[in-house]
């Protein structure tokens, strides 16, 4: 990523690019912190690391570059390194078995047949980020980072250290999950006959 | 006209599925090509259209539902101290 080459900032213009670049993606951060660790005072703490981390490691970043996924990058290892080895057991999700099943015939088979957007319109409540909660954490990320966030699969490759294929893989394996909470729901709401 | 020529077929001659297609579609990865394939393809393919529609809601209510609060503002002052503090010892 932009961390290659080293940059020399004078204190004033360090404190530019953390106030102008670094502090408007603060909500965002925050919403990622949440989503990740779901407890807001976990993702308080954990934004506050990465600011911290990026203003102590600001020489890495050249200014004007794609800031937010430099700060989305730094939070992700922080919740890896930091957070998660302390309170959380590590993923137990096959990322081998998910790369065969999406690079497989089976692939265009619709696991969640029973979905219809007219069950969603009923959702008003808490059901779909109750769904995005209940997923694991490493399928968790690619949703919140491709569709909450909108980056494009280049740059999330660069945040999770992933190739592309990986992104992909598990961004369809993330969506069929999601799917199948959601049909749950659907089920539990009434929509008997949810055939698509 | 379609069925002439592919522009999601890959280097190697490789197919996508339509899931594959549509995964690219949904996320704006596709290129105009690919947009204007797709889009004459699920006139035809049924399951498509459903999936594409039912896609498209998702991931709008996603962003609807699961974005949009605010960082505390106690957290930026907390920030904004500590770096201070950091910078002047």
């Amino acid at each position: 990523m932009e961390e290659t080459i080293k940059q020399h900032y004078p204190e004033k213009e360090k404190n530019e690019i953390f106030n102008n670049e670094f502090l408007p993606h603060i909500s965002s951060m925050y919403n990622f912190g949440y989503r990740l660790t779901l407890d807001r005072d976990d993702a308080k703490d954990l934004v506050q690391d990465t600011y911290l981390k990026a203003y102590r490691f600001i020489e890495s970043f050249q200014k004007g570059t794609n800031a937010k996924a430099w700060l989305f990058r730094i939070l992700k290892n922080s919740f890896i390194n930091d957070y998660r080895k302390k309170t959380k057991e590590p993923s137990k999700v096959d990322y081998q078995e998910v790369e065969a099943y999406y690079n497989s015939e089976d692939v265009d088979r619709q696991i969640t047949p029973d979905l219809r957007v007219e069950s969603l319109k009923d959702m008003i409540g808490d059901e779909i980020s109750n769904a995005l909660n209940s997923l694991d954490v490493d399928f968790r990320t690619v949703i919140i980072l491709c569709d909450l966030e909108g980056f494009k699969y280049e740059e999330m490759a660069k945040i999770l250290d992933i190739p592309i294929g990986t992104v992909r893989s598990r961004l369809h394996r993330a969506r069929n999950l999601l799917k199948e909470k959601l049909s749950e729901y659907a089920k539990s709401m009434g929509y008997k006959n949810t055939e698509l | 006209m379609s069925k002439l020529y592919n522009p999601f077929i890959l280097s190697d001659g490789n197919k996508p599925s339509c899931m594959q297609m549509l995964q690219l579609i949904l996320d704006g990865e596709a290129s105009h090509e690919q947009e204007a394939y797709f889009k004459s393809h699920m006139d035809q393919c049924s399951p498509c259209f459903k999936s594409y529609s039912l896609d498209i809601k998702i991931k709008e209510l996603l962003k609807t539902r699961c974005c949009g609060e605010s960082a505390p503002t106690e957290l930026i002052e907390q920030i904004k101290m500590q770096i201070s503090q950091n910078a002047t010892s």
